[in-house]
């Protein structure tokens, strides 16, 4: 393998750059800004050349380093390089670097700018690390460290008391999941003896040393096993019923927003499940189906009611990751990562379009205090266009794509799933042009919206690259590539553009013409309700239903009203145990005692030399008599 | 007999006899920066050792005797060899940034630690008893002059006559311990001492013998019953000399320990490790235990050093490759660690002249480099990952278990190794709370020199990457180990 060296670089260039951001360049802006830019470019240029160099498919695919090894225990650290690393990596440092650019514009007044540039690095080095990793423990420290770093990151503004507050609900639902997922890893590392994906998977295809022969017992267990794992990407995927942080999460800098949750960090838990695929029996995957397609269909249903921009992008990216994990569950992570793909460049598009608006604003995110922005933003509306009709599906932008090839397996798979999967594209066609009428088209309906102006260059350049994406990431050959990853066999995908462009009308022309079709529908719907309106008509529509949607089917009220009473009830008791039993007399007590002992040995040191003397020769005595006195 | 064996030493020696040669023609005002070409002259002797360039480092012949058998240039010697020349470099940086507080005869002090130097590197390896007296007293007399060298102040010749009478004691132990050893046998040699070693087990003029030996010994690692003079010692001796004292006299009492036990009697060691795991655990409780309520810097390390020794015996009485390998790593680790503790104190304490805890207040915000190495060097002694202190008690205590089916004492000896952490824990982390959250200082900005910044960066730079990356300092302590006669 060529360039051996380079991922080593790309990994450790942005923990780098964050360390020397905090050690010394506080005071100074621009470089700080710079070092962490060039980090992530960088890092994107070193995966393209390394690419370049092996392929997407290296001869060795794993690099590793022995760390310690101490008797019986040997730890590495190794680097997987296989076409789902490699292409993760590229998105990671090329849709994150333009992140970093934009921010460099978005940030421009904030006070504490190389604070933000530290985390953005530290939170890169922890992302490539989970894409990186070659073993399941190794995947948790930095599964870990993206908790930590978006927990940086959301609590931004920690000045604010919602910032904090959902810096603390993310990384607390966060633990909730991950709780479940190290005990997932325990099982397997009981099981296989190795946490590395490639011993596992040789394990799992031998199946030998299940401990027992049961086969009903063996399938449970692993079922079992498998969804442990999966309660980790429940987590950092925001899937139900861990998916109450991620709308709160909008609390933190919009770029932030961009990067961590729609590019990259919830895109973690789908990377794992595609990494770990073999894992899951298809009892688990049902599960694992199931729970994405609800996800995406409560969210989609959510997103048509609320009205803040960020937070209708932030049900949407809910919605959307429920239709990878679906995706996965139908026996097509291939799909599902070409979805997190695609997805990634249009989301991160949309969000930062839409704090493109809301810096033209001065903070304003309500949707209906907007109006008019078309012609005061062209760069902006147009961008935003473009990632309006990619997430909507509409065909040849790339989500078209991405979405069409997870329809067709769920047809498939599972009648019901994809039914489901159809009613999700057309509420996202309908909440997306909802936003897009309100906010950009019709009169202006603040004298901030008639006052509004276009973003400087360092904004809208990331914008309009992009849209670029958004609009070809269809056709660039990467559902040929995971397709192949998966079944290096049988995977028959055309490679001219124009076979590529037609491919999902020739290949599934049900699932495609559903989703058009749609796509469409949502589209009418949205123009018949909301073209020219002055306030959301559909709460006179339908009543109590609005209510419920517009809050979130209250389960925040409902978490509320039962974790974390049930908590705070445990929580009492427990301080009171704490406080009086175990802090109180266990270690107050030990504390007390120990420094009493200290205090009298003290006395034996009283720095007479007749007594030291005396004391040596006593010492020769007892341990003679010990040693010789028997 | 072949001298080329002994150029580390010889080296050395010259570099000491020629800074005591030049300080008769230097004026008065360019003595201190003798302590430079002192420790450049080390620095260069140690790179020349490093690449191998000197005669016996590259492996021709491991086990290269010279002096009819008495020095022995095995890997062994060479690791602590690279050892003290590492110690004996930063503490002369420290005692250049000392030097203005040594009243007169600072190029004295400088060659003094250097002749120390050699007689730790003859210890190193000593092959024979009478080596061992030898270099022992070499590096023994020296410090009782190191020790008594701020002759203006009291407390400094009160811990130089502490040290001598002890030491004084402790050598005739060590001396008639010897002879007894040669009168029942006829032999000096560790190798000739190996072949009847067995026969003797049980003939109780040897054994008794052999336990005035480990006597001598014990005291120069501070081990319970032997440790009373540390604490005393460690607080009024100049600050270069303490640091000198903590790392380069424990260490060289270590290796000793490990010669004498390993190769000289191994049958014997096999016999006595319970009663070494008892004098461990005893020493750790009483290091960690006496360190709680003390208020002054220099006599809680002085304290905290008697805990380490602990520590190390533990390590000791595995019997085990991976046990004493262990304790060479630990060494290794406990080297940077205590020197940036030292050189911090040497710093910061030379401009109030207290050395009370209470005058670290507000340090953070005097200095951060400083305040950054001395929490470093806190939070490694009290193990804490992923510095190398962490690891060098990892490794000590995971020796112990695995040793510890074959003599369950170990299990209790490492239930007293945990305990001990735990103590610890509250003495170390009083020394950061004091720099960190008591912000009521009066002091002024502080700008260390150029050379303390260096020194503690150097020290800093030990204590992370030796935790980081622990594999390279392992693999040499397996190495170095792999010539005792163990399993």
């Amino acid at each position: 393998m060529k360039l051996a060296f380079l991922p080593w670089l790309i990994l450790f260039l942005p923990l780098l750059a964050a360390a020397w951001i905090m050690l010394f360049t506080r005071a100074n802006r621009c470089r700080s800004a710079a070092l962490s830019i060039s980090a992530v470019v960088l890092g994107f240029v070193g995966t393209l050349t390394f690419v370049g160099a092996n392929g997407f498919h290296p001869v060795q695919p794993e690099v590793s380093v022995t760390w310690l090894a101490v008797g019986g225990l040997d730890i590495a650290f190794g680097l997987r390089l296989d076409a789902l690393s490699l292409l993760m990596m590229l998105v990671v440092t090329g849709v994150g670097g333009a992140i970093h650019i934009y921010s460099w514009g978005y940030m421009e007044e904030d006070r504490c700018f190389s604070r933000y540039f530290a985390s953005l690095s530290l939170f890169t080095f922890s992302m490539l690390g989970v894409v990186l990793a070659n073993n399941f423990l190794q995947m948790f420290i930095f599964w870990e460290l993206v908790g930590v770093s978006s927990y940086l990151l959301i609590g931004f503004w920690y000045e604010r008391a919602s910032a904090a507050d959902a810096a603390k609900k993310a990384f607390l639902t966060n633990r909730v999941g991950d709780f479940g997922f190290l005990l997932g890893i325990l099982t397997f590392w009981g099981l296989a003896g190795s946490l590395n994906f490639e011993a596992i998977k040789e394990w799992m295809d031998n199946g030998i040393g299940f401990g027992s022969t049961d086969p009903i017992i063996v399938q449970s267990g692993l079922t079992l096993a498998g969804l442990l794992v999966f309660c980790g990407a429940m987590g950092k995927s925001a899937q139900f019923p861990l998916h109450v942080w991620l709308p709160d999460a909008m609390e933190g800098p919009t770029p932030v927003s961009a990067l961590i949750h729609a590019a990259t960090m919830v895109a973690a838990g789908v990377y794992m499940l595609s990494r770990t695929f073999f894992i899951y029996t298809p009892d688990a995957l049902s599960v694992i189906a199931w729970v994405g397609g609800f996800t995406a269909l409560l969210a989609a249903v959510v997103a048509v009611q609320q009205n803040d921009i960020k937070r209708i992008l932030a049900y949407s990216t809910l919605s959307q990751l429920g239709y990878m994990v679906m995706a996965v569950g139908v026996y097509a992570p291939s799909a599902g990562m070409f979805h997190l793909v695609t997805h990634a460049f249009f989301k991160a598009l949309l969000f930062l379009g839409a704090g493109s608006v809301i810096h033209a604003l001065h903070h304003e995110q309500d949707i209906w205090r907007m109006g008019g922005l078309r012609r005061r933003m062209p760069v902006t509306f147009w961008t935003f266009m473009v990632g309006t009709l990619a997430l909507a599906g509409v065909w040849p932008f790339s989500g078209f794509f991405s979405k069409d090839s997870i329809l067709a397996t769920a047809q498939h798979h599972s009648p019901a799933l994809f039914v489901l999967g159809a009613a999700v594209a057309a509420l996202t066609t309908f909440y997306m042009f909802r936003l897009v009428f309100v906010a950009f088209l019709g009169p202006e309906r603040t004298s901030e919206a008639s006052h509004a102006h276009e973003s400087p260059w360092v904004m809208t350049w990331p914008l309009r690259l992009l849209a670029t994406f958004s609009l070809i990431g269809g056709v660039l050959g990467i559902e040929g590539l995971l397709t192949g990853f998966y079944d290096p066999v049988g995977s028959e995908h055309p490679n001219g553009l124009a076979a590529q462009v037609f491919y999902p009308f020739a290949h599934a022309p049900v699932a495609a013409s559903v989703g058009l079709a749609s796509v469409a529908a949502g589209f009418l719907a949205a123009h018949w309700l909301y073209r020219n309106v002055a306030e959301d008509p559909l709460p006179a529509r339908i009543g109590a239903l609005s209510r419920w949607m517009r809050n979130k089917f209250y389960f925040d009220e409902l978490y509320e009203a039962t974790v974390i009473r049930l908590q705070d009830t445990a929580a009492t008791v427990i301080d009171w145990f704490d406080r009086w039993l175990v802090a109180g007399a266990a270690v107050r007590g030990t504390a007390g005692v120990t420094r009493l002992v200290g205090q009298a040995l003290r006395l034996v040191q009283t720095g007479s030399l007749q007594t030291y003397t005396f004391l040596f020769v006593l010492g020769v005595a007892i341990v003679l008599f010990a040693v010789l006195g028997r | 007999m072949n001298l080329a064996l002994i150029s580390h030493e010889i080296l050395l020696l010259l570099l000491g006899v020629g800074v005591l040669l030049a300080d008769l023609w230097l004026p008065a005002a360019r003595k201190r920066s003798l302590g430079y070409v002192a420790a450049g002259g080390v620095g260069i002797i140690l790179l020349v050792s490093l690449l191998g360039l000197l005669p016996g480092t590259v492996g021709a012949d491991p086990t290269a005797h010279a002096f009819g058998r008495m020095f022995v240039l095995d890997d062994l010697a060479l690791f602590f060899k690279r050892f003290f020349l590492i110690a004996t470099l930063i503490v002369l940086l420290m005692t250049v940034e000392f030097a203005d507080r040594v009243p007169a005869g600072i190029a004295e002090y400088y060659s003094l630690i250097l002749f120390a130097a050699s007689g730790m590197l003859f210890a190193a390896s000593a092959n024979d008893f009478v080596l061992l007296f030898v270099s022992l007293e070499l590096i023994t007399v020296t410090f009782y002059v190191l020790t008594g060298f701020a002759r203006s102040r009291t407390e400094s010749l009160e811990a130089s006559v502490k040290y001598l009478i002890m030491g004084a004691l402790s050598s005739a132990f060590l001396v008639y311990g010897i002879a007894l050893v040669y009168g029942m046998t006829g032999a000096f040699n560790f190798q000739d001492l190996a072949a009847v070693d067995a026969p003797h087990l049980e003939d109780p003029i040897f054994l008794f013998g052999l336990l005035f030996v480990f006597v001598g010994l014990g005291f120069k690692i501070a081990a319970v019953p032997f440790q009373m003079w540390a604490p005393d010692v460690y607080q009024g001796a100049p600050t270069p000399t303490t640091a000198f004292l903590a790392v380069g006299s424990k260490a060289a009492g270590v290796v000793l320990l490990l010669r004498v036990l390993f190769t000289a009697v191994p049958a014997v060691a096999a016999e006595w490790a319970p009663v070494i795991a008892v004098v461990a655990s005893l020493t750790m409780l009483y290091g960690n235990l006496c360190a709680l309520p003390q208020t002054n810097l220099k006599r809680l390390l002085g304290y905290s050093s008697i805990a380490h020794a602990g520590y190390l015996l533990l390590g000791v009485a595995s019997l085990t490759q991976s046990g004493q390998a262990a304790v060479l790593f630990y060494l290794g680790g406990y080297l940077f660690t205590v020197l940036a503790a030292f050189m911090v104190a040497a710093a910061v304490l030379r401009e109030t002249g207290a050395e009370d805890i209470e005058s670290l207040r507000g340090l953070y915000h005097r200095s951060p480099l400083l305040a950054t190495g001395l929490t470093f060097s806190m939070v490694s002694l009290a193990g804490i990952p992923p510095l190398v202190g962490f690891f060098g008690k990892f490794l000590l205590i995971q020796a112990a278990l695995a040793a510890a089916a074959a003599a369950p004492i170990l299990y209790a000896a490492v239930g007293v190794a945990i305990v001990g952490v735990v103590v610890s824990l509250c003495y170390y982390f009083g020394v950061i709370r004091a720099i960190y959250w008591r912000t009521d200082s009066t002091g002024h900005p502080l700008t260390p020199s150029m050379t303390a910044r260096l020194t503690v960066g150097a020290c800093l730079a030990g204590i992370v990457i030796l935790g980081i990356f622990p594999s390279g300092l392992w693999e040499s302590a397996r190495q170095a180990v792999a010539t005792l006669s163990l399993n």
